[in-house]
């Protein structure tokens, strides 16, 4: 190590003066790491837990834009759950995700199985497969709007053609359970390669042998699956699936340029009802209480996921 | 150690970041606050995107005009109608932003206090031009006077097809709402049903307080503050609405945009809509053949005569404004008659006039299918009326509490009950406490 | 070991995931083909009922790219997207590249949970702060404009790139530190000089995931800001194209194809890089 400022005055050296005292206190290794991780902290502290609290403190209070109100306590909590509206969310948002992840998960874990064989071309499909994910999602769904318009629909156009259901085939966007499908379809076109190529990855990782030596047992491919590529994979899985769970609850872009909501409120989810109760109606307070909904759900879901992964 | 290469990127890397960084700074600081000597005088002027995308181009060459002749700036800064209400929100509470902006509803009373009074260039305008419509008074006079200067309105006729109704063997567009739902029931067996929204977008209450007026019927009273829809007359407005949706109409009118209309009248099926002029330009643009069968007419009548609630919108000079003699004058300029219908030709018939002698234009005499168009200013009111628009309609409207009436009865909830809902909202939307959705 | 397996075999497993593989390159490859072709046709063909929509009957027209470009403002939404991307990387890279090593390589009191801490932001949607990041954002006097942008997206940048070059740092070996520390460098040239070199890697994949990230950002844009000029192209696009009852539909796909171009070129230029971090996480991490 340097000789340090002490030695030096010891055998009568002159000292290295102040601002090599401070270059010492610098290079110490928790000065050191305390300073490197402060812009971080710092921008994380006023611009997300500041922010976060103050999302609190509006859900507490009666604030609306343009006019900063008095605190209300949980009356905001109060109206939104006595709200048909509200309620409707939430059943959507479970509905929406619960369906969303079951479909990524299967055929995520599927395309993944897929992928991982030595195919040529390997490389260019993996490159088509992600590429839903990497476009911009907002514009993206543009297309699909228009693929679901109500009249000049390509979906129907194509179903009524190979006489799978009659004309005019139905409003995607326009009809309750459609809109939900179509929304859920977007989602999981978009979701799916996120799905694919890490659960890729963990397939990846697992050694050649453990499969060849399933494979020798005489264990069906199935049984195969199920007893040891599944286990092999859980922790990859249960990451996955952790953030995937967050993103489609917190799914704002796909319903916003949909459906905006509708319609009649069949697909909203918590962000689209914030933004059109907290922005467009001014409603601030009864906004940040619908968004900070999300909140206790997903800590629940945080919190068993990584006890789960954490197990295996 | 590798001396060279290592040592440049980090330096160099460090310099660029901190060079962008203060460049950005530099120009964020230069941006905001530019001193005042170097600049020329800058009239800020916040706009909506219009429909027709022409007219924004004629808006903004007419202001280069006006710039350059008053050796100044005119900058027109254009955004969606929707995110509007927000933005102006905003700039009233940090009481900085443009100089003058397109006004909509209830803004002029909204922020009656924030809003520079413009009786003066009212009363010039309206000598000169022959006099406002009763309407433009009725959206703009507040209490302490003129709080913005009605701008154009937008025409809400009936669009109809008429190979549809030759079909069904009616020569004529219906005159009054019975009529249409007489017609309705015939067209809807030929499969060419009716559509007028019940959903959650604005041409479903523009409908709506054009046929409750028709009827007699009100939302709120004149002190704008008694709800005032439990009457018989509403009771008959939503027993004629429950008719027309079993009859007349499909169920899809339910989950409309405001361009479901559109839609449906351009697919071919619809026979009549109630809408602006968008549907048949759009076909003309398009060049669609349907567009031959498209005409328009006067919005339908009722026992209380004929009325219709169609956007109109004004332009105010905030009060916060350092330019407001200067946007005054552009606003007059904009008045001038070769000014104004230079821009309502750019907008294909979209925009109509406030003032009477500029509705005398060719674009509308001489096309048969919009010659009866601006006569509809005669039967306009802003909505709220006989209310004078303010929060409480405001809050009507944002929440779309007729339209939620009609489908509750539609869909099967006994007319009194829904009008007694309606009421209820009413009521808290008075009381500013509405509640979400 | 390896099970010796017949050609045969062998070419009937390919077989076996082209075939299952095809539905679900077409589902994935469709909306794109579906953007392209309307963009090109005209109006009278779009608007038809009677059209065939999977091509174009009466000839491609480049009618709905000059509306985007002249009649919108969105050469100027493609350069707020690329002025704001590109400012908002560098913020995050550098904070993130501090934040990254910090955690990864050096012991302090409460390193662990600064890193979980910052974990934890990353799951925090942004659904939940925009509310009140829009009022912070009219209180530092950036509303509706790209700054407020520039300020905003480093919350969500940070904790992912932090969190990324975390998994980096620590696969360089402690031995190369330690010698250029006895060597007498101070941390911070062995970050700059020795580390961070050799993470070169990792910090392409934060600078591409961030860039990504900036350019398709959707719910801050939509909330910061209003005035058609100061948009981005993602928020541009899909606003001001639908004008009241008035879509412009080829002018939509137009544009939604040309503000994803940017991003498709990096993308196939750095595919490798960006399939390795996505799967950072999962598997380093």
């Amino acid at each position: 190590m340097a000789v340090g400022p002490r030695v030096l005055e010891v055998a009568g050296l002159p000292g290295p003066g102040r601002r090599a005292r401070l270059r010492e206190w610098w290079e110490q290794e928790h000065i050191f790491g305390y300073g490197l991780i402060l812009p971080a902290v710092v921008l994380l502290i006023t611009l997300v837990a500041f922010p976060f609290g103050m999302a609190i403190y509006f859900s507490l209070s009666d604030y609306w834009v343009g006019s900063p109100g008095a605190f209300v306590g949980m009356t905001n909590y109060r109206d939104i759950l006595a709200n048909e509206t509200f309620r409707q969310t939430l059943q959507n948002s479970f509905v929406f995700t619960g369906i969303a992840l079951t479909l990524k998960i299967v055929l995520g874990v599927w395309l993944a199985m897929l992928l991982s064989r030595s195919l040529p071309f390997k490389r260019i499909i993996r490159g088509i497969v992600l590429l839903p994910f990497v476009i911009p999602t907002a514009l993206s769904t543009l297309a699909w709007l228009w693929m679901f318009d109500s009249l000049y629909s390509v979906v129907n156009w194509t179903a009524i053609r190979a006489h799978l259901i009659n004309a005019p085939g139905p409003n995607w966007l326009g009809q309750a359970e459609y809109a939900m499908a179509a929304v859920i379809a977007v989602n999981v076109w978009r979701g799916l390669p996120f799905f694919a190529i890490t659960v890729l990855a963990g397939l990846m990782a697992v050694p050649k042998e453990f499969h060849e030596a399933a494979e020798v047992d005489g264990a069906s491919s199935w049984r195969r699956f199920w007893h040891v590529t599944l286990p092999l994979i859980k922790p990859v899985l249960g990451v996955v699936i952790l953030f995937s769970t967050i993103f489609t609850f917190g799914d704002f872009n796909i319903v916003q340029v949909l459906t905006r909501g509708g319609p009649i409120n069949t697909t909203h989810l918590f962000a689209t009802l914030a933004y059109q109760v907290g922005l467009q109606g001014g409603n601030l307070g009864q906004g940040a209480a619908i968004s900070l909904f999300i909140f206790p759900l997903l800590a629940m879901v945080v919190f068993f996921q990584l006890r789960y992964v954490r197990k295996e | 150690m590798d001396q060279t290469a290592p040592r440049s990127i980090p330096r160099r890397r460090f310099l660029r970041t901190a060079a962008g960084a203060t460049a950005g700074m530099a120009s964020w600081l230069a941006l905001r606050k530019a001193p005042a000597y170097a600049q020329k005088r800058e009239l800020t002027f916040l706009s909506w995107n219009h429909f027709v995308p022409a007219a924004d181009d004629e808006l903004r060459k007419q202001a280069e005009t006006f710039g350059k002749a008053n050796n100044c700036t005119v900058r027109v800064d254009t955004m969606a109608h929707l995110q509007m209400p927000t933005k102006i929100a905003a700039e009233a509470q940090s009481q900085s932003g443009h100089d003058m902006y397109r006004t909509a509803s209830a803004d002029p009373f909204l922020y009656e206090n924030l809003l520079v009074t413009m009786d003066d260039l009212v009363a010039k305008l309206g000598k000169q031009g022959g006099g406002w419509y009763n309407f433009a008074a009725e959206s703009c006079q507040t209490k302490s006077g003129w709080k913005a200067i009605p701008w154009f309105w937008v025409s809400f006729p009936g669009t109809y097809n008429m190979a549809h109704f030759k079909k069904a063997g009616f020569d004529g567009p219906p005159k009054t709402w019975d009529d249409l739902l007489k017609m309705g029931k015939v067209l809807k067996k030929q499969g060419n049903p009716v559509g007028i929204p019940i959903s959650h977008c604005s041409d479903a209450h523009s409908t709506y307080w054009s046929v409750a007026w028709s009827f007699g019927g009100k939302v709120i009273e004149a002190d704008g503050k008694t709800p005032a829809i439990v009457s018989d007359k509403t009771a008959q407005v939503i027993e004629w609405y429950k008719e027309l949706y079993k009859d007349a109409m499909e169920p899809e009118v339910l989950s409309w945009d405001d361009a479901g209309n559109n839609r449906f009248i351009l697919s071919g099926k619809g026979s009549w809509i109630h809408n602006p002029i968008s549907p048949y330009n759009a076909a003309l643009a398009n060049k669609q053949p349907i567009a031959d069968d498209l005409n328009h007419h006067n919005s339908p009548g009722g026992p209380a005569g004929i009325h219709s609630a169609p956007p109109n919108l004004s332009l105010g000079i905030w009060k916060f404004s350092k330019n407001q003699e200067l946007a005054k004058e552009f606003i007059a300029y904009l008045f001038q008659k070769q000014n104004f219908d230079a821009w309502i030709v750019a907008s294909n018939a979209f925009n109509h006039p406030p003032l009477k002698n500029l509705a005398d234009h060719p674009i509308w005499a001489r096309n048969p299918k919009f010659a009866m168009l601006p006569k509809e200013a005669d039967y306009a009111h802003p909505r709220g009326w006989p209310a004078k628009p303010n929060e409480a309609v405001q809050r009507i409207d944002d929440n779309y509490i007729m339209a939620d009436m009609i489908a509750k009865a539609v869909n099967g909830m006994p007319t009194k009950r829904a009008m007694d809902w309606a009421q209820e909202q009413v009521a808290l939307a008075v009381k500013g406490q509405l509640k979400v959705g | 070991m390896a099970t010796a397996r017949s050609r045969g075999a062998r070419i009937r497993s390919n077989i076996f995931a082209y075939a299952n593989l095809a539905p679900y390159i077409f589902f994935v490859l469709f909306p794109f083909y579906f953007m392209i072709v309307t963009s090109f046709k005209s109006n009278a063909e779009l608007y038809n009922l009677k059209s065939i929509p999977f091509w174009i009957q009466s000839g491609a027209i480049i009618d709905h790219y000059a509306l985007l470009f002249q009649k919108t403002d969105f050469v100027t939404w493609m350069k707020n997207s690329l002025l704001v991307a590109v400012v908002a990387t560098t913020v995050s890279l550098v904070i993130s590249i501090l934040a990254g090593y910090s955690l990864a390589r050096l012991r302090f009191r409460g390193a662990a949970a600064f890193g979980t801490a910052i974990f934890v932001t990353y799951l925090i949607p942004t659904t939940l702060l925009f509310l009140p990041l829009s009022q912070v954002v009219v209180w530092l006097g950036l509303a509706d404009s790209i700054y407020a942008l520039m300020v905003v997206y480093p919350t969500f940048l940070v904790p992912f790139c932090t969190w990324l070059l975390m998994g980096y740092f620590r696969t360089i070996p402690r031995e190369v530190e330690e010698c250029a520390l006895v060597d007498g460098a101070t941390r911070i040239q062995t970050l700059s000089r020795i580390v961070l070199p050799m993470a070169i890697p990792g910090v392409v994949c934060a600078v591409l995931f961030s860039f990504t990230l900036c350019w398709n950002e959707f719910t801050y844009a939509l909330t910061f800001i209003s005035q058609s000029a100061n948009k981005t192209a993602v928020v541009g696009v899909t606003s001001d194209l639908i004008r009241g009852d008035i879509y412009f539909w080829g002018s939509l796909m137009a544009g939604a194809l040309l503000a994803s171009i940017p991003i498709v070129i990096v993308y196939v230029l750095f595919l490798d890089y960006y399939v390795s971090g996505l799967t950072a996480g999962a598997v380093k991490g």
